[in-house]
């Protein structure tokens, strides 16, 4: 009873939610991503993004999306001031 | 013609790779083929007791490597079936007792005199996996529908696939009809998409083989069980029998009888 309730506010069925977590979890064991590579990327993509905006190096993050027939790179920075002349600063 | 040597794998333990080995390979026996069944789990011999062949025990695996006996020697013989039998692991002795290339030419040998030859892998990835697969053609990958037992699946066919096995079938063991209809379990469609290899079968949870197991008589024996009649299904198209993979159609009698009484 109380799970029907859960469900109807949205709750997803447990079977679901391991899918969509093991989705992930297998994606990044193939890739076999260390928490450092993940964080060599991340400081990589700040590097380049850096050279055109300024933005907030700690807001940066870098997620894997697995679609039916794809698997995105999603990355997110908060961008707080574009650069007006890029790489001409002086 | 050589025989087909066969590997039944998964990374996690206890997820029914011996259960899967004892009841194909009996299967396969029904249907008149020569079978071996060699136990690769060293130290933790247990193929002996699911098929009831406990007490017969001489000589084992290593005692075949080392050369302390011929192999016909450690072959036991099934009390019902003339035409199959198994080969024991040590039980006092460590899997660094056995080099992949020793079992690859035991495999290779006994290949030429069995139709099918059956490999159960211990769990783990380590020395004991790398001997179990090092003789096969192709392998059975067994899981659960669990997350731990999924992930650690993926992990050993990443490494199957390294070891240039490229054949690898898939067995969902111990799914339950009722926790997938609620919503609470994941479905083998879900398990198959993750894995992404061939599945082979479908194994539902059943009492039938805990009991099975107790009297050490493979399920394949009993006509009723609904799970005897999957691992039926599963030996068959391993034998290229076109006989489609479905739950609920490799229902036994028993089953029938209940759904048709109680309506669940
Ligand atoms: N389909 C099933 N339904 C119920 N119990 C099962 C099923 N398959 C295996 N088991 C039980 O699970 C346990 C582990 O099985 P086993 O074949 O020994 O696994 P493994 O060889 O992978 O360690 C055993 O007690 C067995 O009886
Ligand atoms: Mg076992």
């Amino acid at each position: 009873m109380l799970k029907a309730i859960k469900r109807f506010f949205g709750e997803r069925p447990s079977g679901q939610e391991a899918k969509k977590r093991m989705q992930f979890v297998l994606m990044h064991d193939r890739l076999d991503l260390t928490p450092d590579m993940m964080e060599a990327l991340k400081n990589d993509i700040l590097t380049v993004l850096s050279r055109y905006m300024e933005i907030d190096t700690n807001s940066i993050k870098v997620d894997f999306e697995q679609g039916k027939e794809y698997t995105a790179l999603v990355s997110n920075v908060q961008v707080k001031r574009v650069l007006r002349r890029p790489e001409c600063t002086r | 013609m050589a025989g087909r040597t066969i590997v039944v794998t998964s990374g996690k333990g206890g997820v029914g790779k011996t259960t899967t080995v004892a009841n194909i390979g009996t299967a396969l026996a029904k249907k008149k083929h020569s079978v071996v069944l060699i136990d690769g789990d060293i130290g933790l011999r247990n193929l002996d007791v699911v098929m009831g062949l406990e007490n017969r025990i001489v000589y084992n695996l290593v005692d075949i490597i080392e050369g302390r006996c011929r192999k016909e020697q450690a072959m036991i013989r099934d009390r019902k079936l003339g035409n199959l039998c198994i080969i024991p692991a040590a039980q006092t002795r460590d899997k660094d007792s056995v080099q992949p290339e020793q079992m690859k030419r035991l495999c290779e040998e006994l290949a030429e005199e069995f139709d099918y030859v059956f490999i159960d892998c211990p769990a783990g990835i380590e020395q004991g996996f790398k001997n179990a697969v090092a003789g096969a053609q192709l392998a059975i990958v067994v899981t659960t529908p669990e997350v731990s037992a999924i992930r650690d699946a993926d992990r050993v066919i990443g490494l199957l696939e390294a070891s240039m096995l490229r054949d690898v079938h898939l067995i969902v063991n111990r799914l339950n009809d009722r926790m997938v209809k609620k919503g609470d379990m994941m479905s083998t469609e879900d398990i198959v998409a993750l894995l992404a290899i061939p599945l082979l079968g479908i194994v539902p949870e059943s009492e039938d083989v805990v009991v099975s197991t107790n009297r050490g008589v493979p399920l394949v024996h009993d006509r009723s069980s609904r799970a005897g009649a999957a691992f039926q299904g599963i030996a068959a198209r391993l034998n290229g029998e076109d006989v489609p993979v479905h739950n609920g159609r490799e229902l036994g009698f028993r089953d029938f009888f209940r759904k048709l009484f109680t309506g669940q």
